[in-house]
C-alpha cells in the first residue's frame, strides 16, 4: 500500500509518502501565492525521490489551510487529526501536542492518536511564527538565529505586548533604552512561550509532550517552553512534516 | 436532507407580518418592540398590543452602531441599535419593522443592554423592566413580581385598555400551547438521524417572537405534520447540541458550517432554542404570580448563581442523546464566556466533548470556524 499526505500550509507545502507502514519519503516547498499548484510539485517531488509511479499510489490526502483545494486528493481532513496521528507514529506514547506554525498555534490532547480536545489560535499572530517574524526583523536578527541568540541571555527583556504590531514597536523602544539583542530575543521568546503555555495548560498538558511545526525547529523557543512548562518535549527530527505524514496514515489506519 | 413546504411558506412571512403590523397599527393597535425572553409576552397580548422582536442579528447596521457605542461589546447589541438609530446616511437600510414600534420594552440583563437602553430612549419611547439577579430567593420573586405589576400598569397606559385576569389566563393558555406544540417538534428531533435539519429549526425559533402567535402556532401545526410523515433515511451523523448566546434572525453562521460539514444539530440550549418555551406558566396558580415564577427561572447568564443553566445542559444532552456540544458566543458577551468555564467542567465529567466559539456577525472567520468544526466531528466520529 502507497499513500501520499499532503499538508497545504499558509507558509510551506508539505508531502509524505508511506510505503506500507514503514519508509516515509517527504519534502517541503513554499506555498508561494498557489495551493493547488505547490500540492502537485510537491506530490511530484516525492513521486520522483520515491522512484513510484503516480498510478501506484492507492490514496492521497490533503490537511492543511488549503487543504480543501486539492482536488486530486481522495479526501481532506483537519489539520488536527493530521498532527495527532502523524505524531502517535513517532512517539505512540505522546499525550498532548503543541504545533507552532508560521500563522497559527494548536494545542492537542491525544490518546493513541485519537484527539481528546483542542485548542487553536489562528485570529491573530501572537503566540505564532508570525509574531516571531516581525519582532525579529525589528531586531534585525535573521529569523533562524533568534533562538540561538536568545540562550545567550541571562536576564532577558521584558516584553508584555501579545499583540504583534505593539511588540514591535516595543522592540524598538528597548532598542533605544540599550537593551542588547540577545535580551530582548529573549524577552520575545519568553513572551511567545508564555502564549502558549496558557492555551497548554487550559487543556491540561502535563507530560509526553510532543513540540511539532516550524518554530519547534527553534532551539531557543523549545527551551523556553520546556522551562515554562516544566517538561521536556519530544522534538521530530523533521517538525514540520508530522500533518502531512497523519494525512498519509489516515488511509492506512 | 428533506425540504418542506411549511418552511417555503415562511419565506414570504416578513412581507405579510408587517402589512398586518400595518393594518393594526391603522386600526389603533399598538406595537411594542422587544430584546429579550423575560419580558412576559402574556401582558402584552392580554393589553391588546402587538409585539415584535428588535434582536438583530444582520452584520451591516453594525458600523453604523459604533458611531455611538464602544467597538467591544456584543455584535447583537451593535446590530440591533444600529437598526434603530438608523437614518439612511450610511446607505444602509434597516428592516421595516424597527421604525414601526410605538414603545421599546426593555429589561435589565447583561451590563451593555443595560447601557445601551438608556441610549435608547432618545430614538423610541423606552420602558426597562428591571430583573432581580440572584433568582432563587423569595425576596427576588417578590420585586420581579412588583415589576411585571409595574409593566402591566405601562401596558395599560400605552393601550388605553384593563387588563383583566380571565384575559391574562387567556394569554398564559394560548402562550403555553406555543410552548407544548415547540415540545411536540423538539420530541421529533429526537429520532436518529433527525428528520430535519438544525438550520431549518433554527430560522423558524429565529421567527418565534416576531410572528404574530396564530401565524407561529400555524406554520408549528404544518411542520409537525409534514415532519411526523417523513421516514429519514441515511446513516448516524455526530449528533451536536449548540449551548450559549442567542442567534438572532440573519445569522445562522455556525449552525450552517456544522451541518454542511457533516454534524447535524438536534437542539439548542439557548435563547432562540429551548431556553424561550421549556418552561410552561401554571395556569392553575394567580396569573401575575404565575408569570413571575416562569420568568424569574429563565436560565440567562446574567443571572447568579446560575447552576440551573448548567443541569439544564446535561439533561438536555442526555434527552436528545448528543454527542458533542458546541459552545457558541458572541465577541465580548461576559457572561456567557465567562459560564464557559462551568459549563465545560461539568461536560467534562459528564464525558461530553465540548467545543469552543467565539465569533461575531461577520463572515471573515469561516475557514478558522470551519477548521474547528471539521476537526471536532472528526473527533467524534
Ligand atoms: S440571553 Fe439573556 S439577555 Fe439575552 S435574550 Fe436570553 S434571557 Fe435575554
Ligand atoms: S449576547 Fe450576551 S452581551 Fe449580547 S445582549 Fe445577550 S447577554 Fe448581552
Amino acid at each position: 500500500m502507497i499513500s501520499v499526505g499532503i499538508d497545504a500550509g499558509s507558509a510551506t507545502t508539505k508531502a509524505v509518502l508511506v510505503k506500507g507502514d514503514r519508509s516515509i519519503i517527504h519534502t517541503i516547498r513554499p506555498t508561494a501565492f498557489d495551493f493547488i499548484s505547490a500540492a502537485e510539485m510537491a506530490y511530484k517531488d516525492v513521486l520522483d525521490h520515491a522512484g513510484v509511479d503516480k498510478k501506484a499510489v492507492d490514496h492521497v490526502y490533503s490537511t492543511g489551510y488549503g487543504r480543501n483545494s486539492i482536488k486530486f486528493a481522495d479526501k481532506a481532513i483537519s489539520e488536527i487529526t493530521a498532527h495527532a496521528l502523524g505524531v502517535y507514529h513517532l512517539y505512540p506514547d505522546v499525550n498532548g501536542i503543541i504545533d507552532i506554525g508560521g500563522q497559527d498555534c494548536k494545542v492537542i490532547s491525544v490518546n493513541n492518536g485519537k484527539v481528546i480536545d483542542f485548542l487553536m489560535n489562528d485570529k491573530c499572530a501572537a503566540g505564532t511564527g508570525k509574531f516571531l517574524e516581525y519582532t525579529a526583523r525589528a531586531l534585525e536578527v535573521p529569523i533562524e538565529e533568534l533562538g540561538e541568540l536568545a540562550l545567550d541571555s541571562k536576564t532577558p527583556a521584558g516584553i508584555t505586548s501579545m499583540c504583534t504590531v505593539f511588540a514591535e514597536s516595543e522592540v524598538i523602544s528597548l532598542r533605544a533604552r540599550g537593551f542588547t539583542k540577545e535580551d530582548i530575543a529573549a524577552g520575545l521568546i519568553e513572551n511567545i512561550a508564555k502564549r502558549v503555555a496558557v492555551m497548554a495548560r487550559q487543556i491540561g498538558l502535563k507530560q509526553n509532550v510532543a513540540f511539532v511545526g516550524g518554530v519547534a525547529k527553534n532551539a531557543g523557543i523549545k527551551v523556553a517552553l520546556e522551562k515554562e512548562l516544566g517538561v521536556s518535549f519530544c522534538v521530530p527530527s523533521e517538525p514540520q512534516i508530522t500533518g502531512a505524514l497523519g494525512a498519509a496514515l489516515y488511509s492506512i489506519r | 436532507m428533506h425540504c418542506f413546504e411549511s418552511l417555503d411558506h415562511l419565506k414570504n412571512s416578513y412581507n405579510t407580518r408587517i402589512s398586518q403590523i400595518v393594518d393594526e397599527k391603522k386600526a389603533g393597535k399598538k406595537l411594542v418592540g422587544t430584546f429579550c425572553l423575560f419580558v412576559p409576552d402574556e401582558i402584552i397580548f392580554a393589553a391588546g398590543a402587538d409585539r415584535i422582536i428588535l434582536c438583530g442579528g444582520k452584520n451591516d447596521t453594525v458600523s453604523i452602531a459604533e458611531q455611538y457605542l464602544p467597538r467591544n461589546i456584543c455584535p447583537l447589541i451593535k446590530s440591533s441599535f444600529g437598526s434603530i438609530v438608523n437614518n439612511g446616511c450610511s446607505g444602509v437600510k434597516s428592516c421595516s419593522h424597527y421604525g414601526m414600534v410605538d414603545l421599546i420594552v426593555a429589561e435589565n440583563t447583561c451590563d451593555s443592554k443595560k447601557k445601551m437602553y438608556e441610549l435608547l430612549g432618545d430614538y423610541v419611547p423606552t420602558y426597562v423592566i428591571d430583573l432581580p439577579q440572584r433568582p432563587d430567593s423569595p425576596e427576588a420573586l417578590n420585586y420581579f413580581l412588583g415589576e411585571i405589576y409595574k409593566f402591566k400598569g405601562v401596558m395599560e397606559q400605552l393601550t388605553g385598555n384593563k387588563i383583566t385576569v380571565e384575559q391574562l389566563k387567556m394569554e398564559i393558555k394560548s402562550s403555553n400551547e406555543t410552548r407544548q406544540l415547540l415540545h411536540r417538534f423538539y420530541e421529533l428531533r429526537k429520532i436518529d438521524p433527525p428528520p430535519i435539519r438544525g438550520v431549518d429549526v433554527l430560522k423558524l425559533l429565529q421567527k418565534q417572537y416576531f410572528l404574530s402567535t396564530e401565524e407561529l402556532k400555524a406554520s408549528l401545526r404544518m411542520l409537525i405534520n409534514e415532519v411526523e410523515k417523513i421516514k429519514p433515511d441515511g446513516t448516524h451523523k455526530p449528533r451536536i447540541m449548540i449551548s450559549g448566546c442567542p442567534m438572532s434572525s440573519g445569522n445562522t453562521k455556525v449552525p450552517e458550517i456544522i451541518e454542511s460539514r457533516g454534524g447535524v444539530i438536534v437542539a439548542e440550549e439557548s435563547c432562540t432554542g429551548t431556553r424561550s418555551f421549556w418552561d410552561l406558566v401554571d395556569e392553575n396558580k394567580d396569573p401575575m404570580l404565575a408569570l413571575a415564577e416562569r420568568y424569574i427561572k429563565i436560565p440567562c447568564s446574567c443571572m447568579s448563581p446560575n447552576d440551573r443553566r448548567i443541569e439544564n445542559i446535561l439533561e438536555l444532552a442526555r434527552e436528545f442523546e448528543v454527542d458533542g456540544v458546541v459552545y457558541y458566543t458572541l465577541q465580548f458577551c461576559h457572561g456567557y464566556n465567562i459560564e464557559k468555564y462551568k459549563v465545560q467542567q461539568a461536560l467534562r465529567k459528564a464525558g461530553i466533548p465540548m467545543l469552543f466559539i467565539e465569533t461575531d456577525y461577520s463572515n471573515s472567520d469561516i475557514e478558522q470556524i470551519g477548521l474547528r468544526v471539521d476537526a471536532f466531528l472528526e473527533m467524534l466520529s
